[in-house]
């Protein structure tokens, strides 16, 4: 979908201003219903507009971006990209019409959606974010600003170029994702992402129980902390994870009353003399 | 502690900007401002107490450290955590005369945050449904041609929705709410039970938000692995979380070097490179 027939050409001012679009309104309107579609159409206008001058020709082709679409709204940006290019192909009557455009956007945004997942939300930001809490504590605003400063040009360039990158290679700008290769992608980048969120919860949670169990004597006999850490570090932590995934993942348990069951365990650890926070004033 | 109109109308206005679907764009709103890291940094800057901001946003980070939200179902807001939570953890915080930088103050920030936060999820719903109005106006441009219309439709009408779903319950939950916590202090000692409880279920809450992400990335029993490694590097080793992830690097090469080898012959060998970590600008 290159450098043939190049009767009409989207300048880079127009590519910039469909990226922004996207990058600022991918989700402003957002409902269940319909997700990201408007963030997409409105990302669209400009390149439409830039494409056919005459105003039914942009009506007819905006009718293939008001299909359902949803995906990660960062990685998804290639999307946007590709669509560019598609479009700019249709106004040079190539033979693309909504229907193959919409083939590919469904295609593509489930495995978008999931790559994105794991790789933003579940590996680059818990590193990111563990990074910056490191810095902030003790009360230090550092952390916060690095935070926002690698993030924030990390999202930007980082989108500017998936954006671009969609828009001169087409569909091929993704074929890694998809097929063999995208699935051993995946793979690797779970393992990263497994052994970042095992290193968040030992370096930042740490549930720990306060039983002692005294001897007639009075000296204490059992202190079931320093027993436990003798047999693995953070062990208590790990267990309440697992058992927080179980219930959610096989049990089927949602979030909120996972938290709430939380609270009865807590209510009767407390009770019973096995968490004891040490407040004080 | 105490929280002034002034101050609350403007936590408001940064829950409008960062909730999920917010006003500020995905990546500055949601994934910045809304973070409770740097919403401890603002609320901190707004509240006048820049160092307690920073501790309580510390502690909720914590909770909400890999907050995902697949195929749009959300288990807390980050408007409500991040605007409405942290500003309450404050001014509960200096009510009980707690060490801002303590673990008690921690574990108190992380219960109040989270109990606002999943109660705020009711928020981003609200938000969502009443975006279908505007997007019924959008369908009705689309299909009489007024596509000029549907800049105002993405950008534009939203406004309302967080007006009356993210400012306004924000503004007015800070208030008030302030005043609430305030009087907790007199009605739930220290000691007591129910404070204990609050203490040691806010000790436990980031466990459920590290489970939710764990049931992203788990797929079978041994996926379990990696991230025990993880957490014995780290709980045993005492490996910082850079160290880590360079040594899960190892494994992830590895890891991708054996499944591209599986069923012999294939044209591609490039190692790969997280798209999204490559920060050079094309064109």
């Amino acid at each position: 979908m290159e450098n043939t027939n190049n009767s009409k050409k989207l300048d880079k001012r127009t590519l910039l201003k469909s990226f922004h679009r996207w990058f600022w309104g991918a989700l402003t309107c957002f409902s269940q219903e319909h997700m990201q579609t408007f963030g997409y159409m409105a990302s669209m206008l400009p390149i439409l507009k830039k494409l056919y001058p005459n105003h039914k020709d942009q009506v007819k082709a905006i009718k293939a971006y008001t299909a359902f679409f949803n995906t990660n709204p960062m990685l998804g940006t290639v999307i946007v990209g590709i669509t560019a290019s598609m479009e700019q192909a249709r106004a040079n009557g190539k033979e693309i019409d909504g229907e193959t455009i919409n083939d590919m956007r469904a295609g593509l945004m489930g495995p978008i959606a999931g790559i994105g997942d794991s790789l933003i939300d579940g590996t680059l930001i818990p590193i990111l974010l563990g990074i910056s809490l490191g810095m902030s504590t003790g009360g230090s605003p550092l952390g916060a600003i690095f935070y926002i400063v690698a993030w924030v040009l990390i999202a930007y360039f980082g989108q500017r170029f998936l954006y671009f990158r969609g828009y001169h290679f087409g569909d091929q700008a993704v074929s890694f994702l998809v097929g063999k290769q995208g699935a051993a992608i995946r793979r690797a980048i779970g393992i990263v992402g497994s052994m970042v969120v095992g290193g968040v919860l030992a370096s930042w949670v740490n549930v720990t129980t306060s039983l002692k169990l005294y001897g007639a004597n009075g000296k204490v006999f059992l202190n079931l902390q320093n027993k436990l850490d003798s047999i693995y570090p953070g062990l208590l932590t790990v267990i309440v994870t697992l058992f927080c995934w179980w219930l959610m993942t096989k049990k089927h348990v949602s979030a909120i009353w996972t938290m709430l069951l939380l609270v009865v365990i807590s209510l009767i650890g407390v009770l019973v003399g096995f968490f004891n926070p040490g407040l004080s004033y | 502690m105490t929280i002034s109109w002034i101050q609350a109308a403007m936590l408001g206005l940064f829950a409008c900007l960062c909730s999920n679907s917010c006003m500020a764009g995905q990546a500055v709103g949601n994934y910045t401002i809304g973070r409770p890291l740097v919403g401890g940094l603002i609320c901190g800057l707004i509240l006048g107490d820049l160092q307690l901001g920073i501790a309580c946003g510390v502690a909720m980070q914590l909770v909400y450290i890999a907050l995902v939200t697949p195929g749009g179902t959300v288990s807390a807001d980050v408007r409500a955590i991040s605007y409405i939570g942290i500003p309450l953890a404050m001014v509960a915080i200096a009510s009980q005369g707690l060490n801002p930088l303590g673990g008690s103050a921690a574990n108190l920030a992380k219960s109040v945050g989270t109990l606002v936060g999943t109660v705020g999820t009711v928020l981003y719903y609200a938000v969502a449904t009443m975006n279908l109005v505007w997007q019924s106006f959008g369908w009705k441009d689309v299909h009489n041609g007024k596509l000029n219309k549907l800049t105002a439709v993405n950008f534009g009408w939203p406004w309302i929705s967080h007006a009356i779903f993210s400012f306004l319950p924000t503004m007015f939950l800070t208030y008030y709410g302030a005043t609430a916590v305030t009087a907790l202090r007199n009605a739930l000692p220290m000691d007591g039970v129910a404070m204990k409880t609050l203490f040691t279920v806010g000790g436990m809450l980031p466990c459920v938000g590290i489970a939710i992400l764990l049931r992203q990335i788990i797929g079978r029993t041994t996926d379990f692995i990696p991230f025990l490694v993880g957490f014995t590097l780290a709980a045993s080793l005492g490996l910082n979380l850079v160290s880590v992830t360079v040594v899960s690097l190892l494994f992830a090469v590895i890891m991708y070097e054996v499944e591209m080898s599986k069923g012999g012959k294939q044209g591609n060998s490039t190692v790969p490179e997280g798209p999204n970590d490559d920060d050079e600008e094309d064109i």
